[in-house]
């Protein structure tokens, strides 16, 4: 899929706009007035990188996000918006809700990639096509035909330690996978901020996005088989 | 504006508790007899009066019709929830067709948040006579893993209670904001709240910045039916069926013997924390007695179950929390039931560490929510409460199937927001299911509300309404939609699956200023009584005082007469009438003060102790 115009090459790429108390000129984005420490609305169009005031870079600090939505929390929380008017106390609680949100999405690498995804329009979340990439075709065949024979011989009775230990294998085999796929993942997250950095063109970009999709198919494909496993397996 | 005050409304019992200006420390706030426990029980007497309290507790034995205990079970929930609970409790449920619970007391009936909201105004009047002044604003605490109609229910007992709601907090958190405070601990904490109805798990993180604490709670895990109540029903089934086996009598779950055998089990229940025995005596008339020894291994082979049912949640809180057990530096107990060697012991071993009890596990909830209200009123900002929702919220998709929106355990406030479409041609309405659960189906997860999205007739798939779904610092969810094309905010009518609709909330609002005026004018009466009584005493002893020799016999008489009067209307209940009594007392003990006062001093000039007159 093309890349929408959406895409910003800055972070800064939401308009400033006035102050509703005020009226000062408040930068795109900012949670509060520079001039009148109002609260400000939030505003569409901001992704949940530049709420923290991050690049929208993959690779992120853990402790310094968790430091930063600490900070904000101070900030943001409805606790400190008792004694306001309803309509900051509303801004609060969409401010606030905001930053959970991002920081929840944020926390996660994969969440970070899938976020990007989505915001720079390459990949609506949830709409993963769960169809099995070709090179496992196979795998995933096999794997179906043993989970089946698992559960005639529990339905039956018949002896079920065989076919658990080759279930098992399978366990460790797809678990394996997972794991590669999520060292793709990383490796591709630094390319990208590589990249970012280098100001590379939009084809090098596109590239890496489109990339980034295939690997998050792939990923909820046989995350979804290890926890298909995991749950016969746990029965 | 009043005062704030912080409330625990248990299942069992219920406390007040307050933020002293002074110390900053919380504190419990005491009845007239002097306990700060108020039993979660309600009667209502043969006037339609409401009882709450011991003065209703008494009443459980006697008039179990009238009478109501544990009602948090039925909080947010509809009849056909509750059929499992009918079994083992005696809830007079009305049977008039609708979901709504309405439960018989007397000859009236109420609904659970009516009857919540006897229990907290009974708490504000305590608090109310502590200060001397209003209260009208109040933290209130639930369960951690209560869904949104419970927390919704809890907020409207509030509201008919005459409080206004500053925030519902969930019990665990407000037991870590109170341990936290007293002992300024970092790091990982779990709370383990065993109460009367309800179990709680609660995985937090507690945290120093520059700002100040911060007390972040990582996972939350419970059961809304499980607790000491419980354990009461396992004693009970076994003693019931014991009786049954020996005396060939069959109690009635729902009648009034059980309640006095009831009694006598938890009494013993709770001998057995520190004995390794406990007797029972329990009269069946001519039958003969059940007298009957419980020993401490007896009673833990009996529980064991029950209390094993409460590891499930905590092992699921903790691989949410992503954390093992070894890694939890602090346990904190809550809850009476955490009083028992037994759940002392499972915990204990399960996490490998001594776990805390400096603080009463009864009363450090409320006093967790009075530092929440302090937080509140007082603007001190050197704490914040970071909770979490405890159940995924989603909607129902095609085929029945749940489409997460907003995962368990995510930090609130939080949102989410998704796009609706029109799925036929000219379809001008689109139903939409918001359900809280973890399983895949809509039929297996809790419906929370639906409402519907009214868009203009056209082709399908054209329309685009984006709604906004926010779970607010309460736990309660708000929705929000707007017509993408004309960017038009749509007001959505929500319609909660289960509870009170406003209408029904106002009705109920009017009827509640009834009994408001009621406790009203009760408090004046006993006031009024309390004043008159020490008067007529003082009047007594100022008579047979030396002083009063000088007093004439028509003075005397015209005072025993305003005494006699005064009398007369205590004994009734017309408050304004014994007030002016007691002013036509004082006035016609007016001149026999004084010359008991000129006797004194005159006696204290002549070296004679002052204290040997009067008082």
């Amino acid at each position: 899929m093309a890349i929408t115009q959406r895409q910003q090459k800055t972070v800064e790429g939401v308009p400033a706009a006035a102050c509703w108390n005020c009226k000062a000129s408040v930068p795109g984005g900012a949670h509060f007035c520079g001039t009148c420490a109002k609260i400000q609305p939030v505003t569409p169009g901001a992704d949940y990188f530049s709420f923290f005031e991050l690049p929208r870079k993959l690779t992120i600090d853990p402790g310094m996000l968790e430091g930063k939505f600490h900070m904000l929390s101070w900030k943001l929380h409805p606790d400190n918006f008792v004694r306001a008017t309803e309509f900051e106390r509303n801004l609060s609680l969409q401010r606030s809700s905001e930053l959970n949100d991002a920081f929840r999405t944020l926390r996660e690498p994969v969440g970070r990639v899938e976020y990007l995804l989505d915001f720079l329009g390459v990949r609506k979340e949830g709409t993963t096509k769960q169809q099995a990439p070709p090179e496992l075709l196979e795998e995933v065949f096999e794997l179906n035909e043993s989970l089946d024979e698992l559960r005639d011989a529990r339905a039956s009775g018949g002896d079920i330690a065989a076919l658990r230990t080759k279930l098992e294998a399978a366990q460790k085999h797809f678990q394996g996978l997972l794991a590669e796929v999520d060292a793709d993942l990383a490796a591709i997250a630094r390319d990208w901020d590589a990249v970012l950095d280098a100001n590379a063109g939009d084809a090098t970009r596109s590239a890496l996005l489109a990339k980034m999709s295939d690997l998050l198919n792939r990923r909820a494909y046989i995350r979804n088989l290890v926890a298909g496993v995991n749950a016969e397996m746990a029965a | 504006m009043g005062r704030v005050v912080g409330i625990d409304l248990g299942t069992t019992f219920s406390l007040i508790a307050y933020t002293d200006a002074q110390t900053g420390e919380p504190k419990c706030i005491a009845g007239s007899n002097g306990s700060v426990q108020c039993p979660s029980i309600v009667s209502v007497d043969e006037n339609g009066k409401i009882l709450v309290g011991d003065a209703a507790r008494a009443r459980l034995t006697t008039n179990p019709d009238r009478t109501i205990y544990s009602v948090k079970r039925l909080m947010g929930r509809g009849v056909a929830d509750v059929q499992d609970e009918l079994k083992i409790f005696p809830f007079r449920i009305e049977p008039d067709g609708s979901n709504v619970i309405h439960v018989r007391l007397g000859e009236k009936t109420f609904t659970p948040p009516e009857i919540s909201s006897f229990i907290l105004r009974e708490l504000k009047s305590w608090a109310e006579a502590h200060f001397g002044e209003p209260v009208d604003r109040a933290v209130i605490t639930v369960p951690a893993y209560f869904n949104d109609a419970q927390r919704q229910a809890t907020k409207d007992a509030g509201r008919l209670a005459g409080l206004e709601v500053l925030r519902l907090v969930n019990e665990p958190t407000a037991a870590a904001l109170a341990y936290g405070l007293h002992k300024r601990k970092r790091g990982y904490v779990a709370v383990y709240d065993f109460g009367g109805g309800t179990f709680d798990i609660s995985i937090l993180k507690l945290i120093s910045t520059s700002e100040g604490d911060i007390y972040q709670v990582l996972a939350t895990n419970g059961d809304t039916h499980l607790g000491g109540d419980d354990l009461d029903n396992a004693l009970m089934d076994l003693a019931r069926k014991e009786i049954e086996k020996k005396f060939g009598v069959a109690l009635d779950p729902q009648g009034e013997q059980v309640q006095t055998l009831r009694k006598a089990l938890i009494q013993a229940k709770h001998e057995l924390s520190s004995t390794d025995s406990a007797t029972i005596k329990y009269s069946l008339g001519a039958k003969g007695t059940y007298d009957r020894i419980f020993t401490r291994a007896e009673f833990d082979a009996l529980i064991t179950p029950i209390v094993a049912r409460t590891m499930a949640p905590v092992k699921l809180a903790l691989a949410d929390a992503k954390l093992a057990p070894k890694d939890i530096e602090e346990v904190v107990l809550v809850g009476g039931s955490t009083r028992i060697p037994l759940v002392r012991k499972t915990v204990a071993d399960y996490f490998g560490r001594a776990p805390h009890t400096e603080l009463d596990p009864d009363q450090v909830v409320a006093l967790g929510a009075a530092v929440q209200a302090d937080i509140l009123e007082s603007g001190v900002k050197t704490m914040l409460l970071l909770d979490v929702t405890p159940l995924s919220l989603g909607i129902e998709t095609m085929g029945g199937v749940i489409a997460k929106i907003i995962p368990r355990n995510s930090t609130i406030p939080a949102s989410a927001e998704e796009l609706f479409t029109t799925g036929v041609d000219n379809q001008t309405a689109i139903d939409v299911h918001v359900l809280q659960g973890e399983r895949e189906l809509a039929k297996d997860c809790r419906s929370l509300a639906r409402f519907q999205l009214k868009t203009p007739p056209g082709p399908a798939g054209l329309a685009r309404i984006e709604v906004k779904f926010l779970i607010d610092a309460n736990g309660i969810l708000q929705v929000g939609a707007k017509d993408l094309r004309t960017q038009e905010q749509h007001v959505v009518e929500v319609q909660p699956s289960y509870g009170l609709g406003d209408a029904d909330i106002e009705k109920m609002l009017e009827e509640s200023i009834e009994f408001a005026e009621q406790d009203f004018a009760d408090r004046q009466v006993i006031e009024a009584r309390t004043e008159a009584e020490s008067i007529l005493v003082a009047t007594e002893k100022a008579l047979r005082d030396t002083g009063a020799a000088g007093i004439d016999a028509d003075e005397r008489t015209s005072i025993q007469k305003s005494a006699a009067d005064l009398r007369a209307a205590i004994a009734g209940t017309d408050y304004k009438l014994m007030r002016t009594r007691i002013d036509e007392l004082n006035a016609a003990t007016n001149h026999l003060a004084e010359t008991l006062m000129n006797g004194a001093l005159q006696t204290a000039f002549e070296g004679k102790r002052l204290d040997d007159v009067g008082d």
